[in-house]
């Protein structure tokens, strides 16, 4: 069944007194369940792209559909996770975990009882009570996944979300993050600059041409879970992508 | 406060009455016009045991409080409206910034006609003279929220006044204390101002008295609590608010 649907999305970023087309007509369809991870050359739009699904921003031309329907503004079922996490530092963990479910008017038991659940998931409970201040880049970006999940969205979108992470940290949670995937059977659209990143985590690998920006190629990934950075069989895989994405990245 | 800069404020304070004990021992200037430090402290006592100066200080200290949280409340909804209504930024926004240079007694005359030489009368000098620095600065402080904070709210379900309460006033914080702590200082102006010019009680109207009577050490007593009650609410109350607020928002 298809989830999302991208119909022609052009997008023009306005840049001095010009306007530059960032997005010249993006089709992309995700199946219900399917991890796609977005890569392309930096400055390419995909990040707006991931933008206009959440309804954050509106495309100038194109539609996404979501179960068929016109997406116009942002909804709880499309639940963004920002690169810097952007967790509220006035509140607790437990806190930024429920406050989705406090601005639906979830009672506090209930909300205590799923975030919970989701504070275990990954592995934050012993971090509850602590402000965000106090926790490492990677223990913010489980809180905003955590913050995330608790939405039970049907679309998780994923904006570089490991990009400011130490390299063991990441490895970590790319292996969490593909856990995570199976349990939720969730959709994502993972946005990423990292091409191993994007063969380990995703089902389908959609490449990005330069500006104006459409998709160039769509690469499938089928290959055994939990998949490790380190894993051979995928270098392959890997350089395909980059020989796509090489002559994208000179011509920007 | 560490100890080294107690010991050398210490020695400053003493000093500097040391200084002044001297002063007016040499009769420079005549004993009417130039008190000693002991006369001083003579008048607060003896202000002090009769209890007029804690009524004075209770009296002023009720109407700043009732003065300076219409401010607060006041100055904060018209903030949020300006950072967040294009419109009323343009058109009451342009307002606020000449009606705040015009300080607080200048509202005395139109107190005294629109309230009489009432209570009333010194609350409206006292709010109206310091709402106008918390509108500037919880404008500020809205327009500097990270937007990341309000797409995830407002991606998590937040809108309207759940948006101002849980995530616009929260997220404004640091600028909002130091609007409060600017509102603060113009309202204890604002209350000694227009209690000096029409007012049976208070601290403003004890200074009068001493005037009136050409009892000069009650002007200095009066002054120096002034002074004292100033620095006691900026460092017990806002020192610690902004301490704290600073560490949790991650500034320090």
């Amino acid at each position: 069944m298809t989830k999302l649907e991208a119909k022609n999305i052009v997008k023009y970023f306005k840049h001095d007194s010009h306007r530059l087309k960032a997005l010249g007509g993006v089709n992309l369809q995700i199946e219900d369940g399917e991890f796609v991870c977005l890569v392309g050359p930096s400055g390419c739009g995909k990040s707006t792209f991931l933008r206009i699904v959440a309804g954050l921003e509106t495309p100038d031309e194109g539609e996404i559909l979501f179960d068929g329907k016109p997406v116009t503004t942002t909804g709880p079922e499309r639940i963004m996770v920002f690169q810097e996490g952007a967790l509220f530092p006035w509140l607790k963990v437990q806190d930024n975990v429920e406050f989705g479910l406090k601005m639906a008017g979830i009672p506090k038991e209930e909300r205590t009882e799923i975030s919970k659940r989701y504070l275990d998931m990954m592995q934050l409970t012993k971090f509850a009570d602590s402000y965000t201040y106090q926790l490492s880049t990677g223990m913010k970006q489980r809180v905003a996944i955590a913050r995330a999940l608790v939405m039970d969205p049907d679309v998780l979108l994923m904006d570089e979300p490991f990009a400011s992470l130490d390299a063991q940290t990441r490895d970590l949670l790319l292996v969490e993050m593909q856990l995570i995937w199976e349990k939720t059977k969730k959709t994502i659209l993972f946005v990423t600059h990292n091409v191993t990143e994007a063969t380990v985590l995703g089902t389908k690998v959609a490449v990005f041409s330069n500006r104006p920006s459409m998709i160039k190629k769509i690469i499938n990934v089928d290959y055994k879970r939990p998949r490790l950075v380190e894993d051979q069989n995928l270098f392959p895989l890997q350089q395909e992508i980059l020989s796509e994405l090489r002559p994208e990245v000179k011509k920007s | 406060m560490k100890k080294n800069t107690l010991a050398k404020q210490i020695i400053f304070y003493v000093t500097l009455v040391a200084i002044w004990q001297i002063v007016s021992m040499t009769n420079i200037w005549p004993n009417n016009l130039f008190p000693s430090p002991y006369e001083v402290a003579e008048d607060l006592v003896y202000t002090a045991s009769d209890g007029s100066l804690f009524f004075g200080i209770a009296t002023s200290l009720l109407r700043l409080i009732i003065g300076l949280t219409i401010a607060i409340v006041g100055g904060m909804l018209l903030g949020i409206f300006m950072a967040r209504v294009e419109i009323v930024n343009q058109t009451i926004g342009s307002l606020v910034l000449g009606l705040q240079s015009i300080p607080s007694v200048a509202w005395v005359p139109l107190a005294i006609l629109w309230f009489g030489l009432t209570d009333g009368g010194i609350i409206f000098v006292t709010a109206i003279g310091s709402m106008f620095a918390v509108t500037i600065a919880t404008y500020t402080g809205v327009k500097n929220i990270n937007p990341h904070y309000i797409e995830a709210a407002k991606n998590m379900g937040a809108k309207g006044t759940q948006l101002a309460t849980y995530v616009l006033i929260p997220a404004a914080f640091p600028y909002l204390i130091s609007g409060f702590k600017q509102g603060w200082a113009f309202a204890w102006r604002g209350v000694i101002g227009a209690e000096l010019l029409f007012s049976f009680l208070g601290l403003g109207f004890l200074l009068n008295v001493g005037r009136q009577l050409n009892d000069i050490s009650q002007v200095f007593a009066i002054m120096l609590v002034i002074m004292m009650v100033g620095i006691a609410i900026d460092g017990i109350i806002f020192k610690r608010i902004e301490n704290k607020v600073m560490s949790r928002w991650g500034l320090r």
